[in-house]
């Protein structure tokens, strides 16, 4: 059995990345401003016969958006595929992910900011109920989690490779570690439940609460905790006379796989749940209470910083990888 | 277990929770060693100011409906409050009837109106 081949493992991620984007891009986001039905658009409630006049400009705008970046993506593959520069695919992905998040976010609060001025006021239900963090962190799961990422440290410092990239495993560990205190800033997260149908809407948004907490933390946590350690083990047993078996080599790829392709499916079975859940529902940040601002992200001031740190951090390492690599 | 804060309330926020707390104690719905989320959880959901809820519990704690233990946040006390005096009592209930009086309700009008909300309080089976 020979060692799997890198550009063939570029190959593999560009065929199963593909056509998981172009599913999203027909099942979750081409229509994602309908999502609540015709009575909104992107969760902000518009009036009647809006779809016959200004929605269809909004809407045209919104699939011009998406066509843009799935074009950019598509250029950027398509570039990677002619100059058969492989290695640029992380690049390329990482690009697109740094470029869609903040077009999207942007899209959707200049929506609010132009749609949802004066949204309706609505007596507001208070749950009674306690959220502590152990009923939605597993303490234990997050101590393997960084027992795992300090043996994988111990390994890389106990073999340093001459020309090994340092930037990879520093880059994996912030955002696998990152994590922990995302998860804890998700559980402080508050949404403003509406009086009307208050055990459903609670209901969605506990849902909602477990669903992000799980899907990042199997894709942002535990992937990256496991491609980092695999990046270690393969390190540590590679030396420049001898180099892992290629058993070694299969098995550490198929686990990062497995992870990530759990992760997926976890992701799109929580999706299709909510969407259930919250078909009839009055979406968050459509409303707002007799005490403040409409909120449809939840509000939570240890959630914005942590974001504002950790999604920084992970755009600077894209932007340094893309200066780094990109420009050669 | 919900608690609703009205639109057109008139009562400032801290009375509201105050007040839909006690309603819930006497409903029977908060009983004896339940916790009450903590302050900042319930400043969150609500959107409010972490002073408001603070106040809140603090009346609260004051009157004897919940105490405040260090880690365990507010927990529900027995349903015997702080003694308060008769006449200390019978205040709110005296102001409440004077505006059914004002309002042009008959006696007979009062103690219906009285007997219904009563047994809506009693419906769950938490006044003795």
């Amino acid at each position: 059995m020979s060692a799997p081949n890198a550009v063939c493992i570029y190959i593999f991620i560009i065929c199963l990345i593909v056509p998981l984007l172009v599913y999203a891009l027909v099942k979750q986001l081409w229509n994602a401003p309908l999502q609540n039905g015709p009575g909104y658009f992107y969760g902000i409630e518009v009036p009647a016969g809006f779809y016959e006049g200004s929605g269809k400009s909004w809407m045209a705008g919104y699939h011009a958006m998406v066509v843009a970046l799935y074009g950019l993506l598509g250029a950027g593959l398509g570039a990677i595929i002619a100059t058969r520069r492989w290695e640029m695919t992380p690049v390329c992905l990482g690009g697109f992910a740094l470029v869609f998040v903040p077009t999207v976010f942007g899209f959707y609060a200049w929506t609010r900011h132009k749609l949802g001025v004066d949204p309706p006021v609505q007596a507001v239900a208070l749950a009674l109920t306690s959220r502590r963090m152990s009923d939605y962190i597993s303490w234990p799961a997050e101590a393997l989690a960084v027992a795992l990422v300090a043996l994988s440290w111990w390994l890389l410092l106990l073999h340093p490779a001459r020309h090994f990239d340092w930037e990879t495993p520093l880059q994996l560990t912030w955002v696998a570690v990152g994590m922990i205190p995302g998860k804890m800033a998700m559980v402080k997260l508050s949404w403003p439940l509406p009086a009307e149908r208050a055990e459903e809407h609670y209901r969605l948004h506990e849902l909602s609460r477990r669903f992000w907490m799980r899907v990042s933390g199997i894709i942002f946590e535990w992937y990256m905790v496991v491609v980092l350690l695999g990046v270690a083990l393969l390190n540590a047993t590679s030396s420049p006379a001898h180099h892992p078996a290629p058993v070694w080599r299969w098995l550490v790829l198929a686990s990062q796989f497995a992870v990530w392709g759990y992760g997926m499916i976890v992701m799109f079975r929580g999706m299709q749940e909510m969407k259930v859940l919250g078909g009839e529902l009055r979406p968050a940040g459509s409303w707002k209470t007799p005490f403040g601002r409409a909120s449809c992200f939840g509000t939570g001031r240890e959630f914005r910083i942590w974001f504002a740190i950790w999604f920084g951090g992970v755009m600077a390492f894209i932007v340094y990888s893309i200066c780094k690599h990109g420009f050669k | 277990m919900f608690l609703t804060l009205q639109d057109n309330d008139r009562r400032p926020i801290y009375q509201q929770i105050t007040d839909g707390i006690k309603n819930l104690i006497a409903r029977g719905e908060l009983r004896e060693g339940m916790t009450l989320p903590s302050v900042r959880q319930v400043a969150g959901d609500l959107g409010v100011n972490l002073n408001t809820v603070a106040v809140a519990y603090r009346q609260l704690q004051d009157e004897g409906f919940v105490t405040v233990r260090h880690g365990a946040g507010a927990v529900i006390s027995s349903r015997s409050p702080h003694p308060v005096e008769q006449a200390e009592l019978y205040k709110p209930l005296r102001t409440a009837l004077t505006q059914l009086v004002l309002s042009g309700l008959s006696g007979r009008e009062i103690v219906e109106t009285v007997r219904e909300q009563l047994a809506q309080l009693q419906q769950k089976g938490g006044t003795r």
